[in-house]
């Protein structure tokens, strides 16, 4: 017998603040906001490849930090609230762990790092910086750390 | 301790160094010399290729303890439904044990009433009771439905066209309940993004009204036609490049929280100037204003095509329960599908409607009614005026008197408890009975509380000299021992 009804398939994420991150197309466009990044920095600064890949890294660490490990709930009214005690990282893929989308933003600061430390040679302070930034990052992102605030930096109330 | 750290680090960093450019880290396996920055590219790919064959899941969440659960339910407060009632706002009013009729009795005593609106004495009147027990008999007791499905009765439209032929208007609509009147028709015309420019002394009826359409409300102050002008002039300028814009003035006939009568041909020149509508609420003049009791519009010489929207309540002159919207054909069959409280309430039962149609029989058939109802408006007026601590402020013609203290106490609260003093004492020791202003926490309006008394063309000399003089008394005594 034919099919004869549709089969209505439930949205993947209902969160309005994390769902954009399901969009079709969303990886190329991060990689590429973040190659358009490096070529302005090089045309601003004109410095050499390796520094405008250190200040791409460390810009790229502070803004993913903010935005994915330091602020918590959204910015709409309509979830009244559920996500207030939650970061974005959290919140993304309604928390369930090691994703294709989780795995690719633990992925870009790695490759980020690879990029910025190989073209600076290894050479200090910008391997410091480097070294800093990609931790601290990789770190927040473990499956461990879910929902765990280190020395209540970051707690509720 | 940060310097600490950093020297920590820049070791660490120098040692990681080294140990990269050490000899023994050049070691050749199988003809590839092996560097340490290929060594730290190597294990990041690695870890990379770990992390990406990792299963997804689903961290499991982590039940309560049931100390957390304990604690959770001890620090709930919830947010009251209501606010807390203070003592003040408890009050137990008097309760009436016959009709409420010129004369009442409270506790098994009779008193002489000056707390209803019988403006005309039509309460317990015998042409009115016939006609309700005839539409009781006819049509039974209630509606039974809206007037949009099976609650049109055939005295309904009779009294619609009866309404509208005293007032010398094209057409009426009614209301089953009189308060729901004026909140239900302001909200059918004036929507969100509207301007209304109201009196601050309106009713609550009128503000809920106000409320419930959205509209951007500004208040004038009471009665004052300077206020008003001022405002209308700067609602005009400020909207002067809205183009959809709808833009209404509300007013009161008889002002029911202060017994003030509204200036009503002054309010049509402002309102031809400044191009605005007028709703005015005539519960309390009609049967009372004017030479035959049209209301305000008689009693200003306005025709009554100058008002746009004109409501009332029945229950007051007219001796019955509901109200009526009169006007214009357009704006009475606009509140057929739009006013709330049309569409969505069961209807007047036809019993109420047929007395309305006599009440207003009765009043065309005696206009000396009206003749009497000034007469002992004046008459109270004169028997209260001179009364030390006290001042009447309301209209000479307006049938609510309303007394004022001379000097409030400080705040409206004191105001009211001796106010209610007076009234209580009025009514237990002189067997008068007047009430005190009622504002509840949703009333917005800030006139100063007073004690009315309701003139009825059914109160006779004595009665009116009786309450005269009664005030007279007690007033003496609470403020000679206030003072």
């Amino acid at each position: 017998m034919a099919k004869l009804y549709v089969k209505a398939v439930p949205p993947a994420d209902l969160n309005r603040n994390t769902d954009w991150f399901t969009y079709p197309g969303v990886w190329t466009s991060y990689i590429l906001i973040l190659f358009f990044s490096w070529i302005l920095v090089l045309s601003v600064f004109g410095c050499s490849p390796g520094i405008a890949w250190t200040i791409v890294n460390l810009a790229h660490f502070a803004v993913t930090y903010d935005f994915f490990h330091w602020k918590k709930g959204t910015p709409f009214a309509e979830d009244q609230g559920i996500y207030n005690r939650l970061t974005w990282w959290e919140q993304v893929d309604n928390g369930k762990q090691l994703t294709r989308n989780r795995k690719f933003l633990t992925v870009v600061p790695l490759v980020l790092y690879l990029i910025a430390s190989h073209t600076t040679d290894y050479q200090n302070p910008m391997f410091l910086f480097n070294t800093v930034a990609v931790i601290v990052l990789v770190v927040a992102k473990f499956p461990h750390m879910h929902k765990v605030r280190i020395f209540r930096i970051n707690a509720d109330k | 301790m940060a310097s600490a750290v950093v020297n920590f680090l820049n070791a660490t960093l120098d040692w990681v160094t080294f140990a990269s450019d050490g000899p023994s880290a050049r070691a050749v396996v199988f003809g590839v010399h092996i560097g340490g920055h290929l060594f730290i590219e190597v294990f990041l790919l690695v870890v990379i290729l770990f992390l990406l064959s990792q299963k997804s899941y689903k961290p499991p969440k982590r039940p309560l303890t049931n100390k957390e659960i304990d604690e959770l339910c001890d620090e709930w407060v919830p947010e009251p439904l209501i606010p807390s009632l203070n003592k003040e706002l408890q009050y137990e009013p008097p309760v009436l044990e016959s009709a409420a009729g010129p004369h009442t009795i409270i506790n098994g005593k009779e008193v002489v009433n000056f707390a209803s609106a019988n403006y005309l004495g039509f309460i317990g009147h015998p042409k009115l009771l016939d006609s309700c027990s005839s539409a009781l008999a006819k049509y039974g007791v209630g509606s039974c439905g809206p007037r949009g499905f099976y609650g049109t009765i055939d005295v309904h439209l009779d009294c619609e066209a009866r309404i509208a032929k005293f007032l010398g208007t094209p057409e009426s609509i009614l209301y089953s309940y009189g308060l729901s009147t004026m909140f239900s028709a302001i909200p059918a015309f004036s929507k969100k993004g509207d301007v209304i420019v109201a009196d601050e002394g309106v009713h609550w009826g009128i503000q809920n009204g106000l409320y419930l359409s959205r509209s951007t409300v500004v208040y004038f102050k009471h009665n004052d036609m300077d206020s008003l002008r001022e405002t209308l002039e700067n609602i005009t300028a400020k909207y002067k490049k809205a183009k959809n814009l709808r833009r209404y003035i509300v007013i009161e006939a008889v002002y029911q929280n202060s017994g003030e009568i509204a200036p009503l041909d002054e309010i049509i020149k402002l309102k031809e100037k400044y191009r605005f509508r007028v709703l005015l609420d005539e519960s309390n003049s009609l049967g009372v204003l004017g030479s035959s009791g049209r209301g305000l519009t008689e009693y200003c010489g306005v025709p009554v095509e100058k008002i746009d929207i004109i409501t009332a309540s029945m229950g007051h002159a007219l001796a019955t329960e509901g109200g009526f919207c009169t006007g214009s054909t357009r704006v009475i069959d606009h509140q057929r599908l739009s006013s709330s409280g049309y569409v969505f309430s069961a209807s007047l039962p036809p019993y109420l409607a047929s007395a309305a149609i006599t009440a207003i029989d009765v009043l065309e058939e005696n206009p000396n009614l009206i003749k009497k109802l000034k007469k002992n408006i004046a008459f109270l007026r004169k028997g209260l005026s001179k009364i030390p601590g006290i001042t009447i402020t309301s209209n000479p013609e307006s049938p609510i008197v309303y007394l004022r203290l001379e000097k409030s106490r400080g705040s409206m609260k004191d105001d009211l408890h001796l106010l209610e003093n007076i009234a209580e004492r009025v009514l237990k020791e002189e067997s008068v009975f007047v009430v005190v202003s009622k504002r509840s926490t949703l009333d917005k309006c800030r006139l100063p509380v007073g004690i009315r008394l309701f003139v009825s063309a059914g109160h006779s000399e004595s009665d009116l000299l009786k309450a005269s003089e009664s005030l007279k008394k007690v007033v003496a005594s609470v403020l000679g021992g206030q003072n």
